[in-house]
């Protein structure tokens, strides 16, 4: 799913590299992975308000508005996103709320705009990433979201690449798991498609050593499907082969 | 550059050994651990001080590594570290295919010197091929060929389990206190600094090696992970692989911008390589100990349907929570097994839903054709896997000791069981109140080749670390 401002990979990385930035925006990040073939929520950039109302009657409502910016990494507590917005009209007035938000927040923040997405339906959440271990290199995470991931650190861990054996046992290892498989009468995750979106995943951080560190959380689990609802992405800083200090 | 792991195998298994600056003041501990040695041991010592001692010992002595004569495998150096880089220029000039150095001060110091020193060592020895191990390590042990790394180790009989640690006291304690129970060495390496040869490298060739079965180490760390996991995943394919992970090593002031990285912790990643690879993970050295024994004594299998056999009912409840905690099941027997038991079970004090309390009806022990019933049914009952039988020190301690011939003959009964079943059988015996004859007790379980455990924990967490592994390499060779 290619958005209509597609750059190919090697164009984004070469952008983020030319401002000497080692994140990449959330909708940079997503077009990455889209291209990869990892499933992600689609999310544009809007550089103005009637931008951002065109993009969201596109893609469907209910939708979400986040703030754009290398210097604002932590958007929601800044006033910087702004989610379940019914109609073209919330959209408009959303993206003036944040824009003003990020302005007071950071009067020198450079602001590219505003990423639009639809929201994506409920599902169970669960969180995708990868990190680069100092002795074994990069490694993918596996979780579940929200107080299961914050609090317990339930969580499993492979070496890139993985195989598709090493996703099952993965989603299998964590304590968590009887929850995708249906706890309560829930409908059952769909665990093939975890299962491939790891193996993509892990397919798309052999290909591209420049990468550092990356979350996908939450990732949406369905009955049918999955499908990553944020993304962040972490360069290596060119220098010295490890990650900047700056951000987060 | 020549590859110094093509001569690994010739200093494993050394037909001459020299050891270089053996002295009084440590007991020449390297020419008596390796007194025993099958091969031509000579001594290269230049103090005259110290060479009438060494003469004395039987050990023919030189003042040049250049003068001994015929080919030279393994050179053992205990020299000061500042005279280390002249001796290991003396092994590469003789042609030495390898040395380990029991000298210490080098990188593990952290200090300049000490740095720049065994970069030395490492670049000559690397010039030259030779197969240096070390520095800072304990060198080799080789109960076969009666290569020793400490005096107290066996010769002589030798078992199938390499070893590889990066502690030299690890290394000696996991060779004796295996040996005890039942877990003998091929060959050990301490590896020390490992500036050369490194954790793969002996994994490669203990891979490989045809006197090794099942292979074990410890380690704190490694220089090369993505080696390692090739290694590992290599190793764990053709042979039981138990890793001891030793140390919390984090990643410390690493800095980290992301959920995933904060997560990351070092153990965490090591578990994840390990269990990747298809290898076990263990925390100590009993867990070791007994993880290799449930994969060295007992038939491999990948089921993980208990049969419990214990003495009385207290025990009966506590042997079933043992194995149910550690991730292994207590299935209910087949209605054809119920059958039979019910014919013939003395059910006043006793049980057999499984677990089996089985103490009234076999006599404590003293009833054995009753024993071999159960024995038999637990055996063809499709629903078991694997049997677990408590040796019930706390009441049969004292008998055993009075008259030893009830245990032999109880032991010989379950050698018997063992050796005709497909199916594993541990046995536990706790050192309770009697911990010297349990002791003795144990050692004749062990020299019968049974595994025995020291509690119902510890024989269910090695069966279930064992079931593990026989169940990921059947998972990878089915992929």
């Amino acid at each position: 799913m290619p958005s209509k401002t597609s750059e190919s990979t090697a164009d984004i990385i070469a952008t983020a590299r030319e401002q000497d930035r080692t994140i990449l925006s959330e909708v940079e990040a997503k077009q990455l992975l889209a291209e990869a073939g990892v499933p992600v929520v689609e999310a544009r950039l809007a550089k103005d308000r009637d931008e951002a109302v065109a993009i969201a009657g596109e893609l469907g409502f209910p939708a979400a508005l986040k703030i754009v910016s290398p210097q604002i990494t932590h958007k929601s507590d800044i006033g910087g996103v702004k989610l379940g917005l019914a109609d073209a009209d919330e959209v408009a007035a959303a993206y003036d709320a944040i824009i003003k938000a990020a302005k007071a927040a950071d009067a020198s923040a450079k602001i590219e705009g505003v990423s639009v997405q639809r929201m994506a339906d409920a599902g169970i959440e669960v969180i995708v990433g990868m990190t680069t271990d100092a002795q074994f290199g990069p490694v993918l995470m596996f979780g579940l979201g929200g107080v299961m991931v914050e609090v317990l650190k339930d969580v499993a861990f492979r070496v890139v690449p993985i195989t598709e054996r090493d996703a099952g046992d993965m989603i299998r290892e964590i304590q968590g798991f009887p929850v995708l498989e249906g706890h309560r009468g829930a409908d059952p995750a769909d665990i093939a498609a975890l299962q491939d979106l790891l193996v993509t995943l892990s397919s798309f951080i052999e290909a591209h050593a420049e990468i550092a560190e990356l979350d996908l959380n939450p990732v949406f689990a369905y009955a049918d499907g999955a499908v990553a609802v944020d993304a962040r992405i972490v360069l290596r800083s060119p220098q010295d082969g490890t990650t900047s200090a700056d951000g987060a | 550059m020549p590859d110094p792991t093509a001569n690994l195998a010739r200093t494993l298994k050394p037909k001459t050994i020299v050891v270089v600056g053996d002295k009084r003041a440590n007991g020449y501990m390297w020419l008596r651990n390796n007194a025993e040695f099958t091969g031509d041991l000579y001594s290269v010592q230049v103090d005259p001080t110290e060479i009438p001692a060494i003469e004395e010992m039987g050990v023919k002595n030189f003042t040049s590594l250049a003068d001994v004569p015929g080919e030279i495998d393994y050179v053992l150096c205990a020299v000061p570290r500042q005279i280390a880089p002249r001796i290991i220029a003396d092994c590469a000039a003789r042609g030495a295919a390898g040395v380990s150095l029991f000298t210490s001060g080098f990188a593990e110091t952290g200090e300049e010197e000490g740095s720049a020193l065994q970069a030395e060592i490492g670049n000559i020895a690397r010039e030259a091929g030779l197969a240096l191990i070390g520095p800072n390590c304990m060198g080799l042990y080789n109960a076969k060929l009666g290569v020793r790394q400490s005096g107290e180790q066996l010769t002589g009989a030798a078992g199938p389990v390499g070893f590889i640690s990066q502690s030299g006291t690890h290394a000696i304690n996991f060779s004796l206190t295996g040996a005890a129970q039942g877990v003998r060495i091929s060959t050990s390496v301490s590896c020390g600094n490992a500036e050369v040869l490194d954790v793969p490298d002996y994994l490669d060739y203990l891979t490989d090696d045809a006197d090794t079965s099942v292979i074990a180490m410890y380690v704190e760390g490694t220089k090369n992970g993505r080696r390692l996991v090739e290694s590992l995943q290599r190793a764990a394919a053709k042979k039981p692989v138990v890793v001891w992970k030793g140390g919390v090593t984090e990643a410390g002031a690493r800095a980290t911008q992301s959920h995933t990285g904060s997560l990351a912790t070092s153990n965490h990643v090591w578990d994840a390589v390990v269990r990747q690879a298809g290898a076990i993970t263990t925390e100590s050295l009993d867990d070791t100990v007994d993880a290799l024994k449930a994969l060295l004594l007992c038939k491999p299998t990948t089921g993980a349907g208990m049969g419990l056999l214990a003495m009385t009912g207290g025990q009966s409840v506590v042997i079933t929570d043992a194995f149910v905690r550690a991730g292994l099941d207590v299935p209910l027997l087949t209605e054809a097994s119920y059958k039979e038991l019910a014919s013939f079970f003395n059910i006043i004090g006793g049980s057999y839903r499984n677990p089996l309390d089985i103490g009234g009806t076999i006599g404590f022990g003293g009833q054995q054709e009753q024993l071999q019933r159960l024995l038999d049914i637990l055996d063809a009952d499709d629903n078991i896997d694997a049997l677990a039988i408590e040796l019930a020190s706390g009441f049969m301690a004292r008998r055993w000791q009075a008259d030893p011939s009830s245990l032999d003959s109880l032991l010989d009964q379950l050698v018997a069981q063992r050796d005709r079943s497909a199916k594993p059988l541990v046995t536990i015996l706790h050192p309770g109140h009697v911990e010297e004859i349990a002791a003795q007790a144990r050692a004749r379980v062990v020299e019968r080749g049974l595994p025995v455990f020291h509690s119902f924990e510890r024989a269910a967490a090695a069966l279930s670390k064992a079931v593990a592994y026989w169940r990921s390499r059947d998972a990878a060779s089915a992929t």
